[in-house]
Protein backbone atom coordinates (compact mmCIF):
# COMPACT_ATOMS: atom_id res chain seq x y z
CA UNK A 1 0.00 0.00 0.00
CA UNK A 2 0.72 3.61 -0.66
CA UNK A 3 1.00 5.45 2.79
CA UNK A 4 1.69 8.95 0.82
CA UNK A 5 -1.20 8.82 -1.26
CA UNK A 6 -3.46 7.20 1.76
CA UNK A 7 -2.23 10.17 4.31
CA UNK A 8 -2.62 12.81 0.81
CA UNK A 9 -6.01 11.21 0.45
CA UNK A 10 -6.85 11.35 4.92
CA UNK A 11 -5.95 15.18 4.83
CA UNK A 12 -8.11 16.33 1.92
CA UNK A 13 -11.10 14.86 3.38
CA UNK A 14 -10.75 16.21 6.79
CA UNK A 15 -10.11 19.69 7.46
CA UNK A 16 -9.02 18.56 10.45
CA UNK A 17 -6.67 15.28 11.00
CA UNK A 18 -5.13 14.26 14.24
CA UNK A 19 -2.52 11.26 13.15
CA UNK A 20 -1.97 10.18 16.89
CA UNK A 21 -1.89 6.96 19.37
CA UNK A 22 -5.17 5.68 19.76
CA UNK A 23 -8.63 6.84 18.98
CA UNK A 24 -10.90 9.50 20.21
CA UNK A 25 -12.35 7.15 22.71
CA UNK A 26 -9.34 5.77 23.71
CA UNK A 27 -6.23 7.91 23.47
CA UNK A 28 -3.02 5.45 24.79
CA UNK A 29 -0.42 8.71 24.79
CA UNK A 30 -0.78 11.37 27.41
CA UNK A 31 -0.13 13.77 24.01
CA UNK A 32 -2.89 13.21 21.76
CA UNK A 33 -5.61 13.01 24.72
CA UNK A 34 -4.12 16.60 25.33
CA UNK A 35 -4.65 17.19 21.26
CA UNK A 36 -8.09 15.63 21.02
CA UNK A 37 -9.09 17.77 24.30
CA UNK A 38 -7.67 20.86 23.07
CA UNK A 39 -9.69 20.42 19.67
CA UNK A 40 -13.01 19.77 21.80
CA UNK A 41 -12.75 23.42 23.11
CA UNK A 42 -13.01 24.71 19.62
CA UNK A 43 -16.47 22.98 18.11
CA UNK A 44 -15.52 21.84 15.11
CA UNK A 45 -15.42 18.48 13.77
CA UNK A 46 -11.93 16.77 13.94
CA UNK A 47 -10.77 13.12 12.57
CA UNK A 48 -8.20 11.20 14.65
CA UNK A 49 -6.68 8.86 13.04
CA UNK A 50 -4.53 5.57 15.16
CA UNK A 51 -1.13 4.92 13.51
CA UNK A 52 0.18 3.51 17.14
CA UNK A 53 0.65 0.26 15.06
CA UNK A 54 1.10 0.88 12.18
CA UNK A 55 5.05 2.22 11.30
CA UNK A 56 5.34 2.18 8.11
CA UNK A 57 2.26 4.61 8.05
CA UNK A 58 3.81 6.65 10.89
CA UNK A 59 7.40 6.78 8.81
CA UNK A 60 5.52 7.91 6.07
CA UNK A 61 4.10 10.65 8.12
CA UNK A 62 7.96 11.38 10.02
CA UNK A 63 9.09 11.76 6.16
CA UNK A 64 6.15 13.96 4.83
CA UNK A 65 6.67 16.61 7.44
CA UNK A 66 9.96 16.33 8.58
CA UNK A 67 8.63 16.09 12.09
CA UNK A 68 9.64 13.02 14.38
CA UNK A 69 7.31 12.60 17.03
CA UNK A 70 3.05 11.94 17.23
CA UNK A 71 0.71 13.75 17.62
CA UNK A 72 0.86 15.19 13.88
CA UNK A 73 -2.03 17.80 13.15
CA UNK A 74 -3.15 18.94 9.52
CA UNK A 75 -5.79 21.68 9.18
CA UNK A 76 -6.85 21.79 5.76
CA UNK A 77 -4.20 19.76 4.54
CA UNK A 78 -1.60 21.62 5.57
CA UNK A 79 0.56 20.62 8.87
CA UNK A 80 0.54 22.68 11.37
CA UNK A 81 3.09 20.17 13.98
CA UNK A 82 1.45 19.75 17.63
CA UNK A 83 -0.31 21.71 20.55
CA UNK A 84 3.50 23.46 20.96
CA UNK A 85 2.62 24.96 18.06
CA UNK A 86 -1.07 25.15 18.35
CA UNK A 87 -1.18 26.18 21.73
CA UNK A 88 0.84 29.70 20.59
CA UNK A 89 -1.07 30.30 17.43
CA UNK A 90 -4.59 29.80 19.35
CA UNK A 91 -3.71 32.31 21.85
CA UNK A 92 -2.55 35.13 19.15
CA UNK A 93 -5.57 34.18 17.62
CA UNK A 94 -4.12 33.38 14.36
CA UNK A 95 -5.30 28.99 14.78
CA UNK A 96 -8.74 30.73 15.25
CA UNK A 97 -8.89 32.43 11.71
CA UNK A 98 -7.19 29.15 9.94
CA UNK A 99 -10.32 27.00 11.54
CA UNK A 100 -12.57 30.16 10.29
CA UNK A 101 -11.42 29.53 6.76
CA UNK A 102 -10.72 25.86 6.76
CA UNK A 103 -14.75 25.70 7.39
CA UNK A 104 -16.21 28.65 5.88
CA UNK A 105 -18.10 29.45 9.27
CA UNK A 106 -18.03 29.54 13.03
CA UNK A 107 -18.41 26.30 14.99
CA UNK A 108 -22.23 25.50 15.04
CA UNK A 109 -23.75 26.15 18.19
CA UNK A 110 -24.83 23.65 20.40
CA UNK A 111 -28.77 23.89 20.80
CA UNK A 112 -29.85 24.31 23.91
CA UNK A 113 -33.39 23.87 25.40
CA UNK A 114 -35.15 26.16 27.70
CA UNK A 115 -36.84 24.32 30.53
CA UNK A 116 -38.87 27.06 32.08
CA UNK A 117 -40.45 28.14 29.28
CA UNK B 1 16.75 7.06 28.59
CA UNK B 2 19.51 10.10 28.04
CA UNK B 3 21.47 12.70 30.31
CA UNK B 4 20.27 16.33 29.62
CA UNK B 5 23.77 16.75 29.20
CA UNK B 6 23.93 14.62 26.05
CA UNK B 7 20.31 15.99 25.03
CA UNK B 8 22.14 19.63 24.66
CA UNK B 9 24.79 18.40 22.85
CA UNK B 10 23.12 16.90 20.17
CA UNK B 11 20.88 19.89 20.01
CA UNK B 12 23.92 22.42 19.81
CA UNK B 13 25.67 19.74 17.10
CA UNK B 14 22.84 21.30 15.04
CA UNK B 15 22.20 24.77 16.50
CA UNK B 16 25.96 25.57 18.49
CA UNK B 17 24.60 28.80 19.86
CA UNK B 18 21.56 26.88 21.53
CA UNK B 19 20.62 27.88 25.08
CA UNK B 20 18.96 24.38 26.09
CA UNK B 21 16.64 24.32 28.97
CA UNK B 22 15.56 21.03 30.03
CA UNK B 23 12.97 19.42 32.64
CA UNK B 24 12.58 15.68 32.92
CA UNK B 25 8.70 15.39 33.20
CA UNK B 26 8.50 12.13 34.40
CA UNK B 27 11.61 11.10 36.11
CA UNK B 28 12.30 8.41 33.56
CA UNK B 29 14.50 10.63 31.47
CA UNK B 30 12.78 9.96 28.34
CA UNK B 31 10.27 12.20 28.85
CA UNK B 32 11.60 16.52 28.58
CA UNK B 33 10.53 19.76 28.50
CA UNK B 34 12.62 21.21 26.46
CA UNK B 35 13.02 24.88 25.55
CA UNK B 36 16.05 26.32 23.26
CA UNK B 37 16.74 30.00 22.51
CA UNK B 38 18.97 30.18 19.43
CA UNK B 39 19.73 32.97 16.82
CA UNK B 40 19.16 30.35 13.66
CA UNK B 41 15.34 31.02 14.73
CA UNK B 42 15.27 33.97 13.50
CA UNK B 43 13.24 34.81 10.27
CA UNK B 44 11.50 30.92 11.00
CA UNK B 45 7.77 30.26 11.35
CA UNK B 46 7.10 28.36 14.17
CA UNK B 47 6.94 25.17 12.65
CA UNK B 48 10.60 25.98 11.10
CA UNK B 49 11.94 26.12 14.36
CA UNK B 50 10.70 22.98 15.90
CA UNK B 51 11.78 21.48 12.77
CA UNK B 52 15.31 22.41 13.32
CA UNK B 53 15.16 21.10 16.47
CA UNK B 54 13.45 17.56 16.12
CA UNK B 55 16.21 17.31 13.10
CA UNK B 56 18.57 17.42 15.98
CA UNK B 57 17.01 14.85 17.81
CA UNK B 58 15.90 12.85 15.19
CA UNK B 59 17.86 9.45 15.83
CA UNK B 60 17.48 9.74 19.78
CA UNK B 61 13.56 10.36 19.13
CA UNK B 62 13.99 7.17 16.45
CA UNK B 63 16.21 4.43 18.49
CA UNK B 64 13.74 5.43 21.84
CA UNK B 65 16.49 7.67 23.84
CA UNK B 66 14.03 9.96 23.90
CA UNK B 67 10.27 9.14 24.07
CA UNK B 68 8.40 12.50 24.42
CA UNK B 69 9.49 16.27 24.11
CA UNK B 70 7.26 19.32 24.82
CA UNK B 71 9.17 21.88 22.68
CA UNK B 72 9.44 25.81 23.15
CA UNK B 73 11.59 27.54 20.87
CA UNK B 74 12.92 31.74 21.63
CA UNK B 75 14.41 33.72 18.96
CA UNK B 76 17.79 34.46 20.29
CA UNK B 77 17.92 38.43 20.37
CA UNK B 78 21.18 40.75 19.33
Amino acid sequence: MNYKEEIEREITENAIVVYGKGTKSMPRCGFTLETIEFFNRFGYPFEVIDVLENMPKREALAELTNWPTLPKVFINGKFYGDTDILGPMAENGELQTTLQEAFGAPPAVKETIDLHQ
Amino acid sequence: MIEDGALTDLIRAELPDAEVGIFDRTGTMDHFNVTVRSVAFRGKTLIEQHQLVYGALKGALKDGRVHAVELKTIVAEG
